[in-house]
């Protein structure tokens, strides 16, 4: 008799072991897939950028946060006060001064008569030294060191809210509760969270017109391209013999293996004022110009080309081998039944090539949704902003862009936005794909 | 309508598969290109419908030259071998699809295909799709297509080759049926002898892109011009024995078999090879050979024997149910000698 097998040992064996050689699929896909979306989550509910950092900040009073303080939450007169230079003589003046020089008299003087008076300006705080016993002579002597009691903590930067007030309350401004909100979202320099970027985004003309372009590269570069253009080198192709038809394919696969910046390069050179077209089309009578960035058209009909001739050549794979895999006698049947060639296409390869196309579709809007770089590479989404789409939109925000100022949490609101389009669209998606295998019809015998 | 083919040749780049081959079929008959695998029964067909351009010699349909006419505009049928039925369409459409493409009005196309579909007896099929259709379902719908538009000859590859034993001996009547009720000119490719003799009024039997012998079955089965004919038709097969006649006594080298033929050709010895059909040796012949049951068929109402002589060549048997001889039984059978036929050392029939 056979003794009971160990199942369980063995399962739960196989299981961990099983696991184990999962882990690093789930590692990647934390690190690489789950984090980076999550991250662009948080981002994208602050108000990080370049000015905040994305560590913590310091109190600090400026110009532009007083302005703020006045205009947006009517504090003139704090925001005055705050921002006013005062003369106090304290400590670390009168310090300062024994080390600059001043006899041990006028230091001793200072100490005793002046310390802890306050000026609003320097003359009076100079007029008050000229009446001590020990002071100054020379004008000179006496600027330099009236110079020493200015006081201002405009620019200074605290580390803490303590340290700040403790300033604020060190220029005998009093504040109340409204007062001291109000100051410490004017003064302070890092990063908070928010939900205005979105509030933003949809305010903003601009986003406006990024979605437009958005749908006119994804629709045009997939309709005219990805789809159509692959269909027709795909079905041309087929009819040719299998020699050249195959160099033709090869050809059209270049663009796609070929490095993108000098892919692109190529491109402006083609374009520039002295490349390529201007040297044909000047001597014919035309202004020699950039063609590519002279005008919004030829800008959009330059990305649709750059990435179309690279977009197809995926869908001219795809279809050839589908049609490859449509039965030669299909093709006979067909002739013999009367078919010319335009009615085989239309009536055997079309609906033959049904499934790859809305394959090829679902996939490149995907792509053609949050690829970008070729924009970047061929015009930056010029000439001003024409061309530029919403994952560029997304990259010039947060991460590159001329002015310097990178708004992390601003371009994250603006990718979080293109990655749920995204997981929508696949899931869409392949409901739509695993729909077909459920209603492919079982054969039925007779 | 009769089809003819004049001097028809065929190469493949420098390989030629059909070298000038003189075919006539005539109106309203169903003939069969028969030959082992690869002797070029489809290339031949596929010239005949246009598939294929000609590289040598003419096709007529009728009085026609269609030689350089392409295959959309000469009206044939042609069934293939995988049916080659449209995935994505109904059964009404692949049927009605050369209507379709001859822009016929849908009432008319509505009315062919009903009438057809009755006649290859699909009727009830029309709203599925050929996957949804058995072997023998997808046969008669491919049938129907090819002669829903009453093409001037309807050409079947290796129609029955892809269907069970029991559809494929349906099918065999099934088509011959259609042929005879339509009337149409037809020509079965098959490389099986049992199709080709059951279905057809005339048999051509080719061998390496030539035909060698073209007559009525019965006619073929008795008397072939070679023997390769010989060998090819008839099933169990037919058994060859080779040796020499002086004076009408023949006898193999070994000297294991001997007997005398109504075959004289003199004194002077000849190399000569016999060919004897299994239902020309056993029991009852007149010459008896002696030998040794080495294979026993039983096929239910008759039972196939394969009996060695003594130097190991083989003669087949074929006989009623009633004998009960055993493998290594010794027995001493007799030949039909009146009914052996006789070929030369290179297999022309003497
Ligand atoms: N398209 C083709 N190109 C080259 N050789 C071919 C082609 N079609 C058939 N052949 C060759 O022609 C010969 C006859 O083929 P075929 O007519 O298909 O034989 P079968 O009698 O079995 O139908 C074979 O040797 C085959 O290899
Ligand atoms: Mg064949």
């Amino acid at each position: 008799m056979l003794r009971a097998r160990p199942d369980g040992e063995v399962m739960s064996g196989s299981r961990i072991l099983g696991l184990l050689l999962l882990a690093p699929a789930f590692v990647f896909v934390v690190l690489f897939f789950l984090a980076p979306v999550v991250l662009t989550a948080v981002f994208a509910l602050t108000n990080m950028s370049t000015a905040t950092g994305i560590t913590g900040g310091a109190y600090q009073v400026t110009q532009s946060g007083m302005r703020e303080l006045a205009e947006r939450h009517g504090e003139q007169a704090l925001a005055d006060a705050l921002a006013r230079v005062r003369y106090t003589v304290d400590r670390t003046g009168i310090d300062a001064a024994s080390v600059e020089g001043a006899s041990t008299a006028l230091v001793s003087e200072l100490d005793r008569r002046l310390a802890g008076q306050s000026f609003d300006s320097r003359r009076e705080l100079e007029r008050a030294i000229k009446k001590l016993d020990n002071r100054p002579r020379g004008t000179r002597a006496l600027k330099s060191l009236s110079a020493l009691f200015e006081r201002s903590i405009v620019n200074t930067r605290f580390a803490t809210e303590e340290e700040f007030f403790d300033a604020v309350a060190g220029l005998g401004i009093e504040l109340d509760a409204t007062q001291r909100a109000a100051l410490l979202a004017t003064t302070y320099t890092g990063w908070t969270w928010t939900g205005e970027n979105f509030s933003r985004m949809f305010s903003l003309p601009d986003t406006r017109r990024t979605f437009l372009n958005t749908i006119i590269y994804v629709f045009a570069t997939l309709i005219v391209f990805n789809t159509g253009f692959a269909l027709v080198l795909s079905i041309v192709t087929h009819y040719m013999p299998d020699r050249p038809a195959g160099i033709f394919r090869a050809i059209w696969l270049l663009p796609r293996i070929s490095p993108p910046v000098l892919y692109v390069l190529l491109w402006k050179w083609l374009a520039w004022d002295t490349g390529f077209l201007s040297r044909i089309l000047v001597p014919l009578g035309f202004e020699s110009r950039n063609w590519m960035l002279d005008n919004p058209t030829n800008a959009w009909v330059f990305i649709v080309l750059i990435n179309g001739f690279v977009g197809a050549s995926m869908g001219m794979l795809i279809f050839s081998a589908a049609i490859r895999s449509i039965p030669v006698s299909l093709f006979y049947a067909s002739e013999v039944d009367g078919a010319n060639r335009w009615q085989q296409v239309r009536y055997v390869i079309l609906p033959q090539l049904r499934w790859p196309i809305l394959f090829i579709t679902c996939y490149q809007s995907l792509s053609l949704l949050t690829s970008f770089e070729y924009i970047l590479l061929a015009t930056e989404g010029g000439p001003g902003g024409a061309t530029k789409v919403w994952a560029l939109a997304a990259y010039l925000t947060a991460l590159n862009n001329y002015a310097g100022n990178l708004e992390y949490g601003y371009g994250a609101a603006l990718a979080l936005v293109l990655v749920l389009v995204g997981v929508i669209l696949s899931l869409a998606y392949l409901r739509l794909f695993d729909f077909k295998s459920l209603v492919a019809p079982p054969p039925i015998e007779q | 309508m009769r089809i003819l083919l004049d001097q028809f040749t065929k190469s493949f780049g420098r390989l030629t598969v059909i070298n000038k081959m003189d075919l006539e079929i005539n109106d309203g008959e169903m003939i069969a290109l028969l030959g082992p695998s690869g002797c070029g029964k489809s290339t031949t067909l596929f010239a005949i419908c246009g598939i294929h351009r000609v590289s040598g010699g003419r096709i007529l349909f009728g009085g026609k030259d269609v030689s350089n006419i392409p295959s959309q505009q000469r009206n044939v049928g042609v069934v293939f071998q995988s049916y080659a039925l449209y995935p994505h369409l109904t059964v009404a459409e692949n049927i009605g699809f050369p209507l379709m493409i001859r822009k016929e009005s849908k009432a008319e196309i509505a009315r062919k295909v009903d009438e057809i579909a009755e006649l290859v007896h699909i009727g009830n099929l029309l709203e599925r799709r050929p996957a949804q259709l058995s072997g023998g379902q997808q046969q008669r719908v491919a049938l129907a297509r090819a002669l829903v538009r009453k093409p001037d000859v309807l050409l079947l590859d290796e129609p029955l080759a892809n269907l069970d034993a029991k559809l494929r001996l349906e099918m065999r009547s099934e088509i011959r049926r259609i042929q005879l009720e339509t009337g149409i000119t037809a020509v079965l490719v098959t490389h099986d002898q049992v199709e080709a003799m059951s279905m057809c009024d005339r048999i051509a039997i080719m061998n390496e892109g030539r035909i060698v012998q073209i007559a009525e079955p019965m006619e073929m089965y008795k008397n072939p011009v070679s023997d390769f004919v010989a060998g090819f038709l008839g099933n169990p097969p037919i058994a060859f024995v080779d040796g020499v006649v002086t004076d009408g006594q023949f006898v193999t080298a070994s000297g294991a078999m001997a007997v005398s033929l109504p075959f004289n050709d003199g004194a002077r010895e000849r190399k000569i090879r016999l060919g004897i059909r299994p239902e020309f040796f056993g029991p009852g012949g007149a010459q008896p050979v002696a030998g040794k049951i080495t294979f026993v068929e039983a096929q239910g109402r008759e039972t196939l024997y394969d009996v060695a002589l003594e130097d190991g060549q083989i003669l087949r048997s074929i006989q009623t149910a009633t004998n009960t001889a055993t493998v290594g039984e010794k027995v001493n059978w007799g030949i039909d000698v009146e009914n052996i036929l006789l070929f030369d050392e290179d297999g022309v029939r003497l």
